[in-house]
């Protein structure tokens, strides 16, 4: 089989045979690992610390340390879990260890980000809305607590079931749902108290 | 009229979050239809916080390129020679340092030599000394000492 080919397979097998892989030290799958969780990991890292530069150098720390321990990884279980978990203690170690640069904006960030697809766009006037209250929310997430906005942040942007998010916290299943109650009251509430919102818009 | 309270206990508000995220019982999922037909004050926040997901989920942050991450992961046989080595380093250390300690005390060098080698050893490793206790120090105030390693 020529390289492209197996690249094209290698890009087809999913998670866990990925990992099997991976483990058997098949570079092909080596590399699509690393390209299938460095979207995950970075927008984790750069939710909790706000600033790209940041959020690179944690993220790239993680994949290190996800790749160097991928032999005692368990197959049976998620790969994001575990991902995100590594991506969340470095992320804290960083902020313990270092001084962090300025927060960015959700403007700032999107600067350089590349477009929505053409069947994603909404209409004008629904972007133009929308856009503001991702903006609202991004600057309000940057105002919780570390505590509710990672937890916000796994499920509503990393989009992960309860199950993973005790996984990745380290908390029971039950306490999941209660946590993330009160952290979405908590951002309802600073986007009611936006300063930089005009007055009219309701969350 | 609020139906649920005459028969059942206090509703737990957070089964809202639950309910939204879809990780509910069907029993709860419809005792929290049954409270949001009642309960205008309960359907708006359930709506301000679809609304505030929808958003979230709809965000596409930038991934940097791809000329910006380090290079490829490495396989099973380089991070093996690579833990090998740094256990070769470190026994090299220690018999180095064995070796120093052991040459400086049967050295036949005057005491005021002995004393000036202690001098230059010493001041680094109080130094040392210092910066751990103040990381130990540290330790017990840190607001991230419950995160796991």
């Amino acid at each position: 089989m020529d390289a492209g080919a197996l690249a094209m397979t290698i890009g087809q097998v999913g998670g866990a045979d990925l990992v099997v892989l991976a483990k058997d030290g098949d570079r092909d799958a080596l590399d699509e690992l690393a390209r299938q969780c460095r979207p995950k990991a970075y927008g984790f890292a750069l939710q909790l610390l706000r600033n790209r530069e940041d959020a690179l150098d944690v993220t790239q720390d993680a994949l290190v340390s996800f790749f160097d321990h991928l032999d005692r990884f368990d197959e049976s279980r998620q790969i994001d879990p575990w991902l995100l978990s590594i991506v969340r203690n470095q992320a804290y170690d960083f902020l313990r260890r270092r001084k962090v640069r300025a927060a960015e904006s959700l403007e700032e960030l999107l600067e350089r980000g590349a477009p929505l697809p053409v069947g994603q766009r909404p209409a004008a006037l629904d972007r133009v809305e929308r856009d503001e209250l991702r903006s609202r929310l991004w600057r309000a997430l940057g105002r919780l607590s570390q505590e509710h906005r990672e937890i916000l942040v796994l499920r509503d942007y990393q989009d992960l079931s309860y199950l993973e998010i005790a996984d990745v916290l380290g908390i029971p299943k039950g306490t999941v749902m209660s946590r993330l109650h009160r952290a979405r009251k908590a951002l309802r509430e600073l986007l009611i108290d936006d300063p930089e919102a005009s007055h009219d818009d309701a969350p | 009229m609020h139906r649920e309270t005459q028969t059942q206990p206090p509703f737990d508000e957070s089964l809202l979050s639950g309910y939204l995220d879809g990780e509910l019982t069907q029993g709860e999922a419809q005792r929290v239809r049954v409270h949001l037909e009642d309960h205008p004050e309960s359907r708006r926040l359930f709506e301000e916080m679809a609304a505030m997901r929808d958003a979230a989920l709809s965000t596409r942050l930038p991934v940097p390129d791809d000329d910006q991450w380090d290079p490829a992961p490495r396989g099973p046989f380089s991070r093996l020679s690579r833990r090998m080595g740094w256990l070769l380093v470190l026994v090299w250390g220690a018999a180095t340092a064995v070796l120093a300690v052991r040459g400086w005390w049967t050295a036949d060098a005057p005491w005021t030599v002995k004393a000036v080698g202690v001098l230059v050893v010493g001041g680094p490793l109080l130094l040392l000394l210092s910066v751990l206790a103040d990381r130990l120090k540290v330790m017990k105030t840190d607001r991230y000492r419950r995160v796991q390693k």
